[in-house]
């Protein structure tokens, strides 16, 4: 079997191109039915996600379909022009078409290096395939190892390690601080769009009582309407509000502190020496940077936590060659097994029909022996021959499938396997067990 | 004989505990992604609380008669398992990763300092002539208390570390795996609580044993007292004011180590004292 892959991903593609080749979910039937009625014996599994759109083919080696009928089948789902869609596609073969699903699973081939959604995404489009009967045992194979392999690479080396942005950043910083928050006050200073991004992080933490304020009180209504979280508070409540806080988001964009050194040090000193954590995502900075030395403050600018997001980059580029030296040795276990499990089914079809020509030419004989020799001795004769048939055929067949069964061989298994199977005409269609049987 | 193969045998163990202290160290600041420091850890923590139990025992059959804790040696063994146990337990909670690089030190030198009281100090307690239940009490009291003495110690040390490395902002990004400044303060607060509930049992039975035993006050007694009683402070205050607001955060971690550096006080004169028939 070959395995085929054409797609387009944000690393081909713009955007607008992306959203127009996805597959939604009720289209995902109909293209599956389309890829596996494009030839025989295929299988097909469809991945699609905000960031790419693949499709993932196993079919016999001259069989349909290929590179080009991928893309005109994608090319009359989004309709856009046959040209216009292959400027932006890739295609993959074999061994190339298997390290691209892996290094998709690795997160190696993702937006944000590493990240860890992909791998649902990939088993979802799996499971999806799977349920609509387009995963025959060489699809399924390759996707099982390839999320394998993908969840094994993020414990084996650090490429999922660190946070990637302000959000998560923020969090893990307020984590360090508080070892619980449903029992802390969350105040957030601001209601623009990173307010609300930064709170959604916090939300997950259940705290006991955030409180927005902002200097346009709608504003800040709004956002708590919005994230069903929270109370919207005035402007005039903040100092009492900076005393009861342990978390201080401030995102305010104001050209000046709106938290001076000395506003800050009178709320410290009504705090009785409770830590205080002030995250100030706001650019220019609204809390002056010389509170950073009140006692029992710790003050983290935007500056600090990207520095940390670049630190968290930097590491995982850092990790990006002892993944792909995983993933390449991944790929040559799975692709492999796959080679193997067709080397057998080609095995045991060369031998069915090289004992098929010899048992017609065991009849023919024996059928001249008869005629000879009578029946009288005919028994004991036919069994001498049909033994000698059999020998003879398992000692020529020998050799060359014990060669085609050594992982080592120089010649790729696939070029013997298709020269066999063109030299004594033996069928592809035949197959064996269902994934469930190979898993 | 028998002191010279204790003596070796907590050599090997004060070794081990100085390499895991370093593996443990190392691991706060460069951290293996591979999980196998982490069973190393495990493993040579275990090695070394079986060690010191063994020790322990070994002291029992040798005396021939059930009377644990008849020296210094004894409690630094005891004191040993003990951490060891509680090392082992820091090991497994995520949570309070890094805590173990600051218990693995002071495990070491208690180590260190058994193979001190082997070799040098090594006096059984006259037994004989104190009341065993309370000399008993005595000793439980002053060994389970200073070992939560030592946990809030090595709590209090990493407190001061952490928070030390976020106000600087240094290497933020490994932040996350250390214990956060909110759980290192609920471990120095239990701990001390344990270690002042117990240190009072020790305070009061010694006191007791004192005035049963009638026995007239040596050189350095008073010193002994004097210093046991400011530990004891030390830990009273750290227990009892630490809702008011001058004994939160840094001021509690610094005086969970105080206090400990009290009580080595009190044993190293303890050991240095002569004290006829007394539980030392």
């Amino acid at each position: 079997m070959r395995i085929l892959m054409v797609g387009l991903s944000h690393r081909t593609a713009q955007l607008a191109l992306r959203e127009r080749t996805a597959v939604g979910g009720d289209a995902l039937p109909g293209m599956l039915d389309q890829l596996r009625s494009a030839g025989e014996q295929v299988e097909a599994v469809i991945l699609s996600t905000c960031n790419r759109t693949e499709l993932y083919v196993a079919r016999p080696p001259h069989g349909q379909p290929d590179g080009d009928a991928l893309r005109s089948l994608l090319s009359g789902h989004c309709g856009l022009p046959l040209e216009q869609l292959s400027a932006v596609t890739i295609e993959r073969q074999q061994e190339q078409a298997a390290l691209h699903l892996f290094r998709v699973c690795g997160g190696l081939d993702s937006m944000v290096l590493g990240e860890t959604q992909i791998l649902g995404q990939v088993k979802r489009a799996y499971e999806a395939a799977a349920n609509h009967g387009s995963v025959g045992p060489v699809l399924h194979r390759l996707f099982q190892d390839a999320i394998k392999a993908g969840k094994r690479l993020r414990h084996q080396t650090g490429i999922g390690e660190g946070r990637l942005s302000i959000g998560s950043v923020a969090l893990d910083l307020a984590r360090q601080v508080f070892d619980r928050f449903d029992d802390k006050t969350l105040l957030a200073l601001g209601a623009g769009e990173m307010m609300k991004v930064a709170l959604t992080h916090f939300r997950r933490e259940n705290p006991q009582r955030v409180c927005i304020v902002n200097r346009t009180a709608d504003r800040a209504l709004e956002l708590v309407e919005r994230l069903h979280l929270g109370e919207a508070r005035a402007m005039a409540d903040l100092d009492g509000l900076l005393v009861e806080a342990d978390v201080l988001l401030t995102c305010t964009g104001s050209t000046e502190p709106v938290l001076t050194a000395e506003r800050m040090k009178q709320a410290v000193k009504r705090r009785r020496r409770r830590p205080l954590l002030v995250l100030d995502l706001g650019v220019p900075r609204d809390v002056e940077q010389t509170s950073a030395s009140l006692a029992n403050v710790y003050l983290y600018n935007l500056d600090d936590l990207q520095s940390v997001v670049a630190a968290s980059m930097q590491s995982r580029r850092g990790e990006l060659e002892a993944c792909e030296h995983h993933l390449a040795q991944a790929v040559a276990l799975s692709m492999t097994a796959i080679q193997q499990r067709d080397v057998g089914r080609l095995v045991k079809q060369l031998r069915g029909r090289f004992h098929e020509m010899g048992n017609a030419e065991l009849q023919r004989t024996l059928r001249l022996i008869a005629a000879e020799m009578g029946s009288s001795d005919a028994d004991a004769i036919n069994r001498v021959i049909e033994q000698h048939t059999t020998r003879l055929i398992n000692k020529i067949l020998h050799l060359p499938l014990s060669r085609m069964r050594q992982p080592e061989s120089d010649a790729p298994l696939a070029f013997y396997a298709a020269a066999l199977r063109r030299l004594f005409d033996l069928d592809e269609s035949e197959d064996d067990a269902s994934p469930e049987d190979q898993a | 004989m028998h002191e010279t193969i204790l003596s070796v045998v907590l050599a090997v163990l004060a070794f081990l505990a100085a390499v895991a202290s370093v593996l443990a160290l190392r691991r706060l600041f460069k951290p293996d992604r591979a999980p196998d420091s982490q069973r190393t850890l495990i493993v040579l923590v275990l090695i070394i609380s079986l060690g010191a139990a063994i020790g322990f025992v070994y002291r029992w059959i040798h005396v021939g008669q059930w009377q644990p804790l008849k020296a210094h040696l004894d409690g630094l063994l005891l004191l040993s398992t003990l951490l060891g146990a509680t090392i082992l337990f820091i090991l497994s909670r995520r949570r309070l990763f890094g805590l173990s690089a600051f218990g693995l030190p002071i495990l070491t030198v208690f180590l260190a300092w058994g193979i001190c009281a082997a070799q040098w100090s090594y006096r059984p307690f006259q037994m004989a002539t104190l009341h065993p239940v309370w000399s008993s009490l005595h000793l439980v009291g002053v060994y389970l208390g200073t070992l939560g003495a030592m946990v809030a110690a090595g709590a209090g040390a990493m407190y001061l570390f952490v928070e030390s490395r976020l106000k600087r902002k240094t290497d933020l990004s490994a932040m996350g795996r250390m214990a956060s400044l909110e759980a290192l303060e609920h471990v120095i607060v239990r701990s001390a609580t344990l270690g002042f509930v117990l240190l009072t049992l020790g305070l009061v039975s010694g006191v007791v044993v004192i005035v049963e035993q009638q026995a007239m006050p040596v050189d350095g007694f008073y010193w002994k007292m004097g210093i046991a009683v400011a530990a004891w402070i030390v830990y009273a205050l750290l227990m009892n004011v630490r809702y008011t607001a001058s004994f939160r955060g840094r001021r509690a971690a610094w005086l969970s180590i105080v206090g400990l550096l009290l009580l080595v006080i009190v044993y190293a004169v303890v050991i240095s004292i002569q004290v006829p028939g007394g539980a030392g």
